[in-house]
């Protein structure tokens, strides 16, 4: 009876059940209901993802190292980096915000990236079920509290903002930040977790 | 058939059986749902608690600014005002949507799912899901308006002009995380019923 179960799927936006049948390469399942996407036909996800994974750390990395903006302002100029929003928030006193701020585009999203990178790289070697499992459900819980994406809309309406005071010149960070939510929204918008999870079963069984 | 005692997997996207009272996925273990009288009563519990803070997170200022010794604060709504005075229209827009409307429109679907669950009241199942749905995806971009303010408090900052956060900011990003919170809480189940 339970196994039966695997033959269907839940839409995730109206909740409609639908019947799974299977693929052909690059097409994708629409609900029947709200013609959103339900599933699509992944070729090679383990090794995709993996090296999107990769490249996104490698990007992540530079983003929290280089400057992601500076502004000029009288011949002085200031720089912008994720660190220095913490150590700003902190030293004017708002602790829960810099803290709330750490976890959301720092602490997160780069925890993300390197459990995807560990449990994508055990998958791919066939080993440690038990601890991809785990790290497939950590990921899954904490995805919504990664916020870089919503972070990058705030960067572009802050010059806006800012060009008022100064003038603005973007920097490396910015454009690897860019990348990153590319990528994120690559791996996060287009994989459902559902295709990882039937990876997971298809290389070790239902154990 | 057995159509309406199937529910999803939040963490794995598994199809399950449901089961009355505490309900655990068959492919990944995690707990589905807690009791649905207890998940009703959590994200009531955080709905409130994000309808309190979203009183001084719009009464107090969420950014302070310090220009040759003047200081200006702005609350949300006079930052919108000031935005559209000054020309920036798209702008203006945005923050005032992500700040102000998508708060509120959350806290009415949250209310509206809730009653209508309670009370087997309102629009289809489909309907709900769908609100749901959109509920879960709006949530965390009302974050837009506290990003701003802390990348603008870290770039202006000179001594002739200064930008901080206000008492505003703190209780604005404590309003978004309940409100995600409540959504995240919400037992799905409560709709099939």
């Amino acid at each position: 009876m339970e196994d039966r179960l695997d033959r269907f799927i839940i839409c995730p936006k109206c909740h409609t059940l639908h019947r799974k049948i299977k693929l052909h390469y690059g097409t994708k399942a629409l609900c029947r209901n709200c013609n959103s996407v339900i599933y699509r036909h992944h070729k090679d996800l383990i090794d995709n993802l993996l090296a999107i994974n990769w490249v996104s750390f490698i990007f992540l990395v530079v983003t929290y190292t280089f400057s992601i903006m500076k502004i000029n302002f009288n011949g002085v100029y200031q720089h912008l980096n994720i660190i220095l929003i913490f150590e700003v928030i902190f030293n004017s006193g708002f602790y829960l915000v810099g803290f709330i701020l750490g976890f959301l585009i720092f602490i997160f999203p780069i925890l993300i990236n390197f459990i995807m990178i560990i449990l994508l790289t055990f998958m791919k070697l066939k080993r440690s079920p038990y601890l991809v499992k785990r790290l497939l459900i950590l990921v899954a819980k904490i995805s919504p509290w990664s916020m870089l994406d919503i972070f990058f809309i705030s960067i572009l309406i802050s010059m806006v903002k800012l060009f008022n005071y100064a003038n603005v010149e973007l920097d490396v960070a910015f454009g690897s930040l860019s990348i990153v939510v590319f990528l994120n929204i690559l791996t996060f918008k287009r994989v459902r977790f559902g295709a990882i999870w039937e990876e997971y079963n298809n290389i070790y069984g239902k154990a | 058939m057995f159509k309406d005692k199937l529910v999803r997997c939040q963490v794995c996207e598994a199809v399950n059986l449901d089961r009355s009272g505490e309900l655990f996925c068959r492919r990944c273990g995690e707990k589905i749902h807690t009791h649905r009288y207890i998940s009703f009563h959590k994200t009531l519990a955080f709905l409130i608690t994000a309808v309190i803070l979203y009183i001084p997170a719009n009464l107090y200022p969420i950014l302070v600014t310090k220009q040759f010794g003047i200081l200006k604060q702005n609350t949300i709504l006079g930052g919108v005002m000031h935005l559209w005075e000054a020309g920036s229209y798209p702008i203006a827009l945005i923050i005032l949507f992500a700040s102000v409307f998508v708060p509120i429109l959350k806290f009415i679907f949250i209310i509206y799912l809730l009653i209508s669950t309670r009370y087997k009241l309102g629009s289809s199942l489909s309907d709900k899901h769908k609100l749901f749905y959109i509920t879960e995806v709006i949530g965390s971009w009302s974050m837009i308006d506290v990003f701003v303010v802390a990348i603008l408090s870290v770039v202006i900052h000179f001594s002739a002009v200064s930008i901080i956060p206000g008492k505003g900011a703190t209780a604005f990003a404590l309003m978004v995380f309940f409100t995600m919170l409540s959504a995240l809480s919400f037992d799905t189940r409560l709709i099939i019923k």
